[in-house]
Order: C-alpha cells, then sequence, then structure tokens
C-alpha cells in the first residue's frame, strides 16, 4: 500500500510537469496547492535574491527604483513577494488579486512611499481605488522619478520584458519618457543593471545563466523529503520498489554522471544565448523522473507503477529518452522551449560509426563486447532488453524493407541517448562522445576554452589556431591552411565577395607590437579580441554555434552548409575588422604617393598563402 | 495632390524635338526608363554627380541648369572591353618588347572611336607586357554587371572614381561615336536631380565629393590606361524633373546618407546605394500616381513560405493594384484638363475643335505632327485619341519601372510561385537594415517604420491599417512577421531577448560587438 504522504508528493512534483494545466502554474496558485497538501514548496534562494532584497533593505541610503524583468517562470512575482514582505507588507494584502499597491513606511525626513507593480501586464488601466489617473500617468510618474529622483519614492515594477519595452513604447513622449526608454534597452541588450543616468535597477531574470538555476533547482527537487516518504512506502514489484522505474529515474538524476553531462547542456545552452526560465528547468525533472508514453497525460502518478511493471513497459519510462520529451507527443514537446533547446543538440540524432557499431553489433563482435556489455548489457532497467535483442537480429539479419527496422532505428535514437549519459569519463575520448550531438566541439568548448579562460587562464594555442584558420578561409574565400595570421583579404570592388584576392594586412596570432588575436573572456562568454594598435581592437562574441562552425570550416567543411547565420555573421566580422583597419591607417597618415601597390594572394599546392606585390607608378 | 502644387512649367519645346507628346514627362519627368538596372542608373547618376562636381555644381541649384559633360574615356574602354586578342598575344609572345609590338599592331587596326588609334603611351607605364596583361585581367573582372552579354561600348569598369567613370555608347563597325540611350535611359539625371532637391543634399554632397574624389589605389591605378592628354567631350543637357521637391526625395537623401555614415569599409556601401536608387524612383513613380488618385500606397510583402498563404493572395493582388497606379494617375491626369473650366469652355466656342486642339498643343504638345491625328474635328475624338496614344505610349516603357525595378531591386518576384508579388529577398532586406538602423531597433518598431517610410507591409499591425476588414487575418499576418524575423536572424540581423522581447540589428554598425 502506497502511502498517502508519498502519493501527495507524486502528484505534487506531476503539476510542475507538463499537464496541461501548467499554464496556470504561477507562484501562487504553486503556493496555495502545496499548503492544501500539506507539502512544502520547491525552494531555493535566487542567485539575485541578496541583490534585489539589499535593493530595499532600511539600511539603504540611496533609493533606486527596481524593475525585475524577465520571462514567464523566470521568478518575478516570487522575488517581489520576497520584497513586500521584507518591507512589512501584509500577506493577507499580497494574496489578493490586486496588481498595484503602496506602503508608506517612517514618517517626516524618513518617510518612503514604495509603489510595487507586480505584474505590469495586469495592470488596469484605470485604477478602481482612484490611486492613478489612468496607467500612463502613473508610468510617466515613475519615468519622472528616474530623471529626477526623488529620495522619499522607491518604485518595483515586475514585467516581462516584451511588454516592458512596447508600454514604455507607447507611453506618450516626454523628455523623460525619452530617456526611460533609451536607458531600459540598452539594459536590457548589453545584460547590465544599472545606468549612471537614472536611478533605476534593472534585473533581467533571463540573463541569470540557466546553468545556476539549475543546480540550485535541481537540490532542492532532489534533496526534497517528498522523496525519503517514497522510500518509506517501496512496495516490492510496485511503487518504489527495486525495478519502480520512479525511483530509478530518480536516483539516476542523482547520480554524479548523468547530472554531470546534463548540466553541460544547460552551460551549453548559456553559452548560445538560449534561457530557460526556473519553470521550465522544474518541468524538465517532473517530466524525467514521471514521464512514460503510456500514462496519463504521459506522465505517471504512484499508482500506474505496478501496472506498468506488470506489463513490462518500464522502457518507455526511460529517463534518457524523458529528458528530451521522448514520451510527449511531438506538438507538446515542440511548444516547450526546454525541450526545443534540448533537442537542438540532436542528441539521439547524431552519432558516430564506432558508436552505432556498438549499438548494433556489440553483442557479437569480440572487440566491441566489453562496451556493449557495459553500456548495455549491464542496464538492466533501459539498456538492451528482450526486445532491443529480437529488433536488432531482424535488423541485422532482415532486408532492407522490413517495417520492423523503423521500430529498431526508433530503440536505436533511445539508446544514444542513453549512451550520451552513460559513457563514463575515461571513455570519453575513445568513443567521441560530443559526436553524440550536433557540437561535436562542444566538449573541447568546454573543457578547452570556457574553463582555463573562466580560471584566469590562456587558450592553448591549437585550439585558437583552429579558429583562425576557419577564419581565413571565410575571408579569403579558398582552402588557405594558414593559422598563425589573420588574413584581412577584399576583392578589388566588395570586401565580402566570395573570393577575395586582395591582401589588405595580416594580423599575427602571436603578439608582435601591438598586434595580437586571443581568446578572451568579456561579459563572462569567450570572445575573439584582434588588437590593431593600443587604441583599435575589434572582438567577436564565441558562442557555441561559432565556434563549431569555424572549427568545422577548418576542418574542411564549406561555410555556407553548416549555418547560413554563422557565416552572415562572420563576413560582417570581417567588415568590422576592415573599418578598424581603415581607422589605423588614418591615424598613421598614409601618404599619398603615386605608387600603386597591392598584394594579390594566391594558394600554393598546400594551401599556404603566397602574396605576389604588383607595383606600378603613374604619373 | 501635395506634390503637383511645386510642379515646374514645361521646358522649352525646342530641346526636345523628337518628343511626341509631354504627358509621362509632365507627371514623372524626363525620363523614367524601365530597361535601365539599378547598377547602370546608379552608374549613369555618378557620371552626371561627377560632372557637377567638376564644375563646382554638386547638387547645388536644385540641378537648374543641369548642363555636365560626362567623359568618354574610349582608351581605357578599348584596352578593357574591346580587346579579346590581349591573352593570345601574351602568350605567343614571351618576350616583352615582341608582344608590345603585337599587340600596339593589332591595336592600331583594331581600336574603335579614338583618334590616333595610337596606345603606344602605355608601354613605358608597365613592367611589363605581362603585368600589363594580368591587371587588365583584374580590372575587367570587376566589371558592372559582367554577366549580361552586351557590346563593348555599353560595358562598364567598376565605379573606383573618377578614373572609371564614362558614359554609355554607341560605336560603329565604322567608328563613329554616339551617345546610347538603351543602358543610360536618362533616369540617372533624374536620380541626380531629386537629390538635388532634397532637404540634405548638402550633407550629401559633402559625402559625394568625398567618394568622388577617387582617392584610393583603383582610381590611380586607371590613369594609367588613359593618355595624358584631356579628351573632347560633349555637354549633355536637359534632364527635366516636374517637382521641386518631394517627400521621396527626402527619404532617398536620408537613406543614403545613413548608408553611408557607416563607414563601410572600401565600396561596400554601394550596392545598398544602387539598391536603394532604383526602389526610390519606383517608389517615386508610385508615390505620385497614388497622389493624383488621392489613394495610399501600400506594398503586402509575404516573406517566402513553403506552399500558398493567404498573404502571398493578398500580395499578389496588391502587386496587380499597383502595376495599373501609374497608367491611371496618366488617365486622371489627362481626364483633369478635359473637365477643366477651360476645355469647356474652348469646347462650346465656335471654332471649337481649334480651341480644344490648342489647349492639348500647349498642355502635352501634342498633336506634334499632323499624322499624330488624322480624326474627325471633333474636340471630344480629339481627346480620345490622346488618351488612347498617351496609355499605349505609356504602357512601352514607363509602366514597367514598377515590375521591372521591383523585380531588380528583389521587391517582386516569383519565387515558388507563377504569379509576381512582393517577396523582399534577403539583400534588399539588409539593405532596409543598413539604411534604418543606427544601431539596434526593436522589432515591432522596426516594422512599423518599414510601414511609415515607404508603405511595406510585414506584419499584423500594419496589414490591419490597410487591408479590408474581410481580407484581414491577424494569425496570417503573424506568421507572416515570425517568419520575416527568422530570415532576419538567420542573417545576423535579429537579436531575440526573450520570448516576446526581439531587436534587429544593424551587424555593420560602429560600435557594436
Amino acid at each position: 500500500m502506497i502511502s498517502q504522504p508519498a502519493t501527495r508528493w507524486i502528484r505534487f512534483i506531476r503539476q510542475y510537469g507538463p499537464i496541461p494545466r501548467n499554464d496556470n502554474m504561477y507562484d501562487e496558485h504553486i503556493r496555495k496547492s502545496a499548503k492544501r497538501a500539506g507539502i512544502r514548496p520547491l525552494a531555493f534562494i535566487h542567485p539575485v535574491e541578496q541583490d534585489v532584497l539589499a535593493q530595499f533593505g532600511p539600511e539603504r541610503k540611496e533609493r533606486r527604483s527596481v524593475i525585475l524583468t524577465g520571462t514567464a517562470g523566470d521568478g518575478k512575482s516570487h522575488l517581489c513577494g520576497k520584497v513586500w514582505t521584507l518591507m512589512g507588507g501584509s500577506e493577507e494584502q499580497w494574496n489578493s488579486d490586486d496588481v498595484y499597491y503602496t506602503l508608506d513606511i517612517g514618517s517626516g525626513d524618513e518617510s518612503l512611499k514604495v509603489h510595487v507593480i507586480r505584474d505590469l501586464t495586469a495592470l488596469p488601466p484605470h485604477d478602481t481605488k482612484g490611486r492613478y489617473a489612468d496607467k500612463a500617468e502613473l508610468l510617466t510618474r515613475f519615468c519622472d522619478l528616474l530623471c529626477e529622483p526623488d529620495a522619499k519614492v522607491q518604485f518595483l515594477i515586475a514585467a516581462n520584458d516584451g511588454q516592458l519595452v512596447e508600454t514604455l513604447q507607447r507611453l506618450p513622449t516626454t523628455d523623460n519618457v525619452a530617456r526611460v526608454r533609451t536607458i531600459v534597452e540598452s539594459l536590457l541588450v548589453d545584460g547590465r543593471r544599472e545606468s549612471p543616468e537614472a536611478k533605476l535597477t534593472l534585473f533581467n531574470l533571463s540573463r541569470v545563466p540557466c546553468v545556476a538555476l539549475f543546480d540550485l533547482a535541481l537540490d532542492a527537487f532532489l534533496d526534497h523529503e517528498g522523496w525519503k516518504e517514497c522510500y518509506a512506502s517501496s512496495v516490492a514489484d510496485g511503487f518504489f520498489g527495486d525495478r519502480c522505474p520512479i525511483r530509478h529515474n530518480h536516483e539516476l538524476l542523482k547520480s554524479p554522471l548523468l547530472r554531470g553531462r546534463l548540466r553541460s547542456l544547460f552551460e551549453l545552452c548559456d553559452c548560445n544565448e538560449l534561457h530557460v526560465p526556473i519553470r521550465r528547468i522544474l518541468l524538465l525533472f517532473a517530466n524525467a523522473i514521471l514521464g512514460h508514453a503510456d500514462a496519463k497525460d504521459r506522465l505517471m502518478q504512484a499508482a500506474d507503477v505496478s501496472t506498468f511493471l506488470q506489463k513490462k513497459t518500464t522502457a518507455k519510462a526511460s529517463l534518457f529518452n524523458n529528458l528530451f520529451g521522448g514520451n510527449l507527443s511531438e506538438v507538446r514537446r515542440d511548444s516547450l522551449e526546454v525541450f526545443d533547446y534540448l533537442n537542438r543538440f540532436r542528441v539521439g540524432h547524431e552519432t558516430s560509426n564506432r558508436v552505432d557499431n556498438i549499438l548494433i553489433f556489440g553483442e557479437a563482435d569480440e572487440n566491441l563486447k566489453p562496451y556493449f556489455d557495459k553500456l548495455l548489457r549491464a542496464d538492466t532497467m533501459y539498456g538492451a532488453d528482450d526486445s532491443y535483442y529480437a529488433a536488432q537480429r531482424s535488423y541485422v539479419e532482415g532486408d532492407d524493407t522490413d517495417p520492423a527496422n523503423d521500430q529498431f532505428l526508433r530503440l536505436l535514437v533511445s539508446q544514444r541517448r542513453g549512451l550520451f549519459f552513460k559513457i563514463p569519463p575515461d571513455w570519453e575520448q575513445e568513443l567521441a562522445l560530443w559526436e553524440l550531438t550536433v557540437f561535436k566541439y562542444a566538449g573541447e568548448y568546454l573543457d578547452k576554452v570556457l574553463k582555463p579562460l573562466r580560471q584566469g587562464g590562456r587558450v592553448e594555442r591549437p585550439f585558437l589556431a583552429r579558429l583562425v584558420k576557419g577564419l581565413n578561409r571565410i575571408f579569403v574565400g579558398m582552402l588557405v591552411s594558414s593559422d598563425r595570421d589573420l588574413l584581412l583579404a577584399t576583392s578589388i570592388s566588395f570586401s565580402s565577395s566570395k573570393v577575395s584576392q586582395i591582401l589588405e594586412d595580416r594580423v599575427p596570432v602571436t603578439p608582435r607590437l601591438n598586434e595580437r588575436v586571443e581568446l578572451v573572456l568579456k561579459h563572462d562568454k569567450p570572445t575573439l579580441h584582434v588588437q590593431f594598435s593600443p587604441t583599435i581592437s575589434a572582438t567577436l562574441p564565441l558562442n557555441l554555434t561559432r565556434y563549431e562552425f569555424l572549427s568545422r570550416v577548418a576542418e574542411g567543411a564549406l561555410p555556407g552548409s553548416f549555418s547560413r547565420e554563422c557565416y552572415e555573421d562572420m563576413l560582417a566580422f570581417k567588415s568590422r575588422l576592415l573599418s578598424r583597419l581603415n581607422e589605423r591607417r588614418r591615424g598613421e597618415g598614409v601618404t599619398d604617393t603615386n605608387t600603386v601597390a597591392f598584394h594579390l594572394l594566391t594558394l600554393d599546392p598546400a594551401g599556404n598563402p603566397l602574396d605576389d606585390v604588383v607595383e606600378v607608378t603613374h604619373g | 495632390m501635395a506634390s503637383l502644387a511645386t510642379m515646374l512649367p514645361l521646358p522649352p519645346r525646342e530641346d526636345y524635338r523628337d518628343n511626341i507628346m509631354w504627358v509621362d514627362e509632365q507627371l514623372w519627368g524626363h525620363r523614367l526608363w524601365d530597361s535601365e538596372s539599378p547598377w547602370l542608373l546608379f552608374l549613369e547618376f555618378l557620371n552626371v554627380a561627377e560632372a557637377s562636381k567638376r564644375n563646382g555644381q554638386l547638387f547645388s541649384n536644385g540641378g537648374h541648369p543641369l548642363l555636365f559633360k560626362p567623359y568618354k574615356r574610349l582608351h581605357l574602354r578599348n584596352i578593357l572591353f574591346n580587346n579579346e586578342v590581349l591573352t593570345r598575344i601574351s602568350e605567343r609572345h614571351p618576350e616583352n618588347g615582341s608582344a608590345w609590338n603585337a599587340w600596339l599592331e593589332w591595336m592600331s587596326v583594331n581600336a574603335k572611336g579614338v583618334i590616333p588609334r595610337d596606345f603606344s603611351y602605355l608601354k613605358g607605364r608597365f613592367h611589363s607586357f605581362q603585368q600589363f596583361v594580368s591587371l587588365v585581367g583584374i580590372l575587367r573582372g570587376s566589371a558592372v554587371e559582367s554577366e549580361a552579354n552586351k557590346r563593348w561600348s555599353s560595358r562598364f569598369v567598376f565605379p573606383f572614381g573618377p578614373n572609371a567613370l564614362y558614359e554609355d555608347l554607341n560605336i560603329t563597325a565604322a567608328g563613329k561615336v554616339s551617345r546610347e540611350y538603351i543602358n543610360f535611359g536618362r533616369t540617372g539625371e533624374l536620380l541626380y536631380l531629386m537629390l538635388c532637391r532634397s532637404k540634405k543634399k548638402d550633407e550629401l554632397a559633402s559625402r559625394f565629393a568625398a567618394m568622388l574624389s577617387g582617392n584610393n589605389q583603383w582610381n590611380k591605378l586607371l590613369t594609367l590606361f588613359q593618355p595624358d592628354e584631356a579628351e573632347d567631350s560633349e555637354t549633355r543637357a536637359n534632364s527635366f524633373l516636374p517637382y521641386t521637391g518631394h517627400p521621396v526625395f527626402d527619404l532617398l537623401t536620408e537613406d543614403w546618407l545613413h548608408v553611408l555614415s557607416l563607414d563601410l569599409p572600401g565600396f561596400d556601401a554601394m550596392p545598398h546605394l544602387v539598391t536603394l536608387g532604383a526602389f526610390h524612383v519606383m517608389l517615386y513613380q508610385l508615390r505620385v500616381s497614388s497622389e493624383i488618385l488621392s489613394k495610399h500606397l501600400h506594398f503586402v510583402c509575404e516573406v517566402v513560405a513553403p506552399k500558398k498563404t493567404l498573404v502571398r493572395e493578398l500580395s499578389a493582388f496588391n502587386y496587380q493594384e499597383n502595376s495599373l497606379l501609374s497608367q491611371k494617375a496618366v488617365e486622371a491626369y489627362l481626364a483633369g484638363i478635359i473637365s477643366s473650366e477651360r476645355w469647356q469652355l474652348a469646347r462650346s466656342q465656335s471654332s471649337a475643335f481649334a480651341a480644344c486642339k490648342a489647349i492639348l498643343e500647349e498642355q502635352f504638345r501634342w498633336p506634334n505632327d499632323p499624322e499624330d491625328y488624322e480624326g474627325c474635328s471633333e474636340p471630344d475624338a480629339l481627346a480620345a485619341e490622346l488618351r488612347r496614344a498617351a496609355i499605349a505610349r505609356h504602357k512601352q516603357h514607363v509602366a514597367s519601372v514598377h515590375r521591372q525595378y521591383g523585380r531588380d531591386v528583389g521587391l517582386v518576384s516569383k519565387r515558388g510561385t507563377n504569379r509576381l508579388r512582393y517577396a523582399p529577398t534577403d539583400a534588399l532586406l539588409k539593405t532596409l537594415v543598413l539604411a534604418n538602423v543606427s544601431r539596434r531597433m526593436e522589432y515591432k518598431e522596426f516594422l512599423d517604420l518599414l510601414f511609415t517610410r515607404y508603405g511595406l507591409v510585414f506584419g499584423e499591425r500594419e496589414a490591419e491599417q490597410v487591408l479590408l476588414h474581410e481580407d484581414f487575418e491577424i494569425k496570417a499576418f503573424q506568421t507572416n512577421s515570425h517568419r520575416l524575423e527568422q530570415r532576419l536572424s538567420s542573417l545576423g540581423m535579429l537579436r531575440r531577448l526573450s520570448d516576446a522581447c526581439a531587436y534587429v540589428q544593424n551587424p555593420l554598425a560602429w560600435g557594436q560587438s
């Protein structure tokens, strides 16, 4: 018999999952539902919580208004509520349906009036209590306050970023409104919190790295006492028994190997500027543990476990598959950005010959067998089971047209996903772990670029050289193999033409005088930095996609074949580099001579650039 | 009809003896020419601008009077484009002296339009014949629209500077040289006048003065190919643009200035100026037409979808409507005269036919020749014949400007279907971003700007303003706008901050990282 608390706990976390009702799971609803079930809500201290609260602390001298922005599910309302409590606002009032609150604190010289708008979108055009004439008037007042500070007034506004920008856009334009628009825009785009021009602190919760949220949320989720209830009510051959998929998934999620790999994916999302809000991270965990294609809403309840064990369909609860929304319908999966983002890695669909050989022939092949045994046979829950062996045999022995082949190919997707999380660290290199994703340089990006830079170190030479080679191939439009200099080439008419044979200049990778090419960390992101002179430089933020793109081009891929966007980005970068070069030349005061001289670029058979100097004198 | 208020009087008749009537000319100028590609239009414009700069008149006086002497540069053109033996001679004569001799001899027989046919000045200017040949190859490779198989006297080297500019010529087999109007159809002169009459012409003048100074090595290199003696050039005149000012002129100048202010390296700004030039000439024609007809001008743009969509349908329909605008404007303009008091008075006179004919002769310079009208002596019949003749003439070239320029700049296309509609290409989108976004702009604001400046409709908000209620479907335009967003993003010109907030960004703007 499953205990009440255990059932309630599973039911509670199920509410975080991709059930149809989830769209309404805002902070307040979660709190109410937890209260009803007598469960402590999942909670952790948000990475910016201290900073937000500090803006409102009694000891604070300078009063800055605060905007909390971010996408839905980033924790705006939650943080607003914390501020409200800190300021001594009543819980009862906060639990009402109101959107706009004011609070008077202190008196005389010490007095302070705090305005809180907890959801800008929901703010009514007119206030039934008559505290503001209309929405525009209130917000114009807010803009005035930012530009002409009044130490006795402070605003706290929570708003989705798009609606924030749009609301400001629609306000009747005054000088102050126009200033605030520009300030907010630049804070949002540049990812900064404060501007010297206004008494405003903007916390963009979408800028908080999702890997940080991942760590906090996963700890809060796994360490919750609800799981203890489950172990306590374990049923042999049923809920939380040895073969219970919920329990197995929970334990898998706890294992350092799986956690580390999943964390890498989140870190890489950050590196590609993809943000997953807290609500979706929790949704992912709930789905990972409870997902099963045959369950109601495709998420298991405690009572489903024994049924699925009897039907021998526990493989459908595979956490490896659930992490990518494999248990959900395609439409549902595509509508949730967390699965969209994770599926961009194409884990399960990308592979290498070696990995597929292990999966298909590993059981019978002497050399591959150790891998097969450890990675598939040993996993009695989601590894190779009877149905896998049967499908594999018919695939190997059957003919191409056998409809059963499709079934096996689907199983392969699931197994490759499993391998991505099961390959132990000491096999990572050998089995080329990251070739199981579309970003085969992702592991290198994390270990050899991001990590040393974050530790204040340098990126090893070969990795930088490869990037330079990739850039050179794009800039020149020929299969050049040079990686010691960045070649800035143009065609005689346009700098961005496909083949550029006029060499304008070379920037050495190894520092020479004031010139150099290096990888640095800027805004916590790897950035390629090209220095032309002490004051002239250009940078290219190197997100994962660009890193992959340049690396692949360096190793022979055609620039147009991987990402059109990246190709355009590189051409724009080249244009900026050439502009900087011109700037330096102007600064050097190039003299007008009668000599026309230019460098014509050709390649030797090894791809080394040769430049012929063509020189003629006129007049 | 704001623009008509600033209409100029007709220019002297004697300047346009071959002109059959003055109808399209009075509405849009002399002249809109449909078979001039955007690049040729721009080159023609540059020739006028360069010659005006030489006179110290760049963009000044509203272009009154516009007298200019463009270059012919026949030596250069013979070397670059009338010289197929060059490589063969260089292969057959490895020895420098004999190569020069063989080539100079060939030129002395085959060069056209130059007297004397002497190219020996080249010999001392290059290190070797081989070097000369390779430089000719490089310059030839830069030719504008080199893929079009044109005769040599209508081929143009890339406009590096004054040394690369020359007018379109016809050169007969016998070597007789005359001005050719097929490639340089005088629309470039209109473009020049449009800029002369814009509010920011002075700012533009300083930009173009720098551009036309030719302070770059390619322009210098071209000096080597031309003899030291100054060439004979002829004065060109009689350009006519009927308005002293128009909002489109200002828009054009602003767009060009915006692109030029980006300080793109080398000649990278030029393709954008080319596209914008032709785009604004097309806009000019349609704006004037819609003003005459008191209609709102807009372009429903489809961001190409994999299959047929409502937006595509509406766009094709909108394209059809706009295609008829200029013809309807001609009709309305003529109808305005026929319904005028003056005409009615003339019609009621005893010598009605002669009086009415005099009005048409004065206003439209028609009938110009006794053969132009051989019908009965009835004012109504005369007016009907004018209308027929004017429309027939309009349809020959002027009516096609919308389609032709629209296609050339990348606005009008048949991609994915068999009907023409507005489906902007990536290149046009990029140009529009460079011309409008200094650094970045919120996506919806950008859509609004494209609508208010050019009448381009992509998203639901703009569509709602111009479409009939029954044609408007919010979802269809939201999808269209979403597709545009993805396209811009794939061009590196859009950055999405969250699902609710995106910025269009100018990837070539200074100061951005």
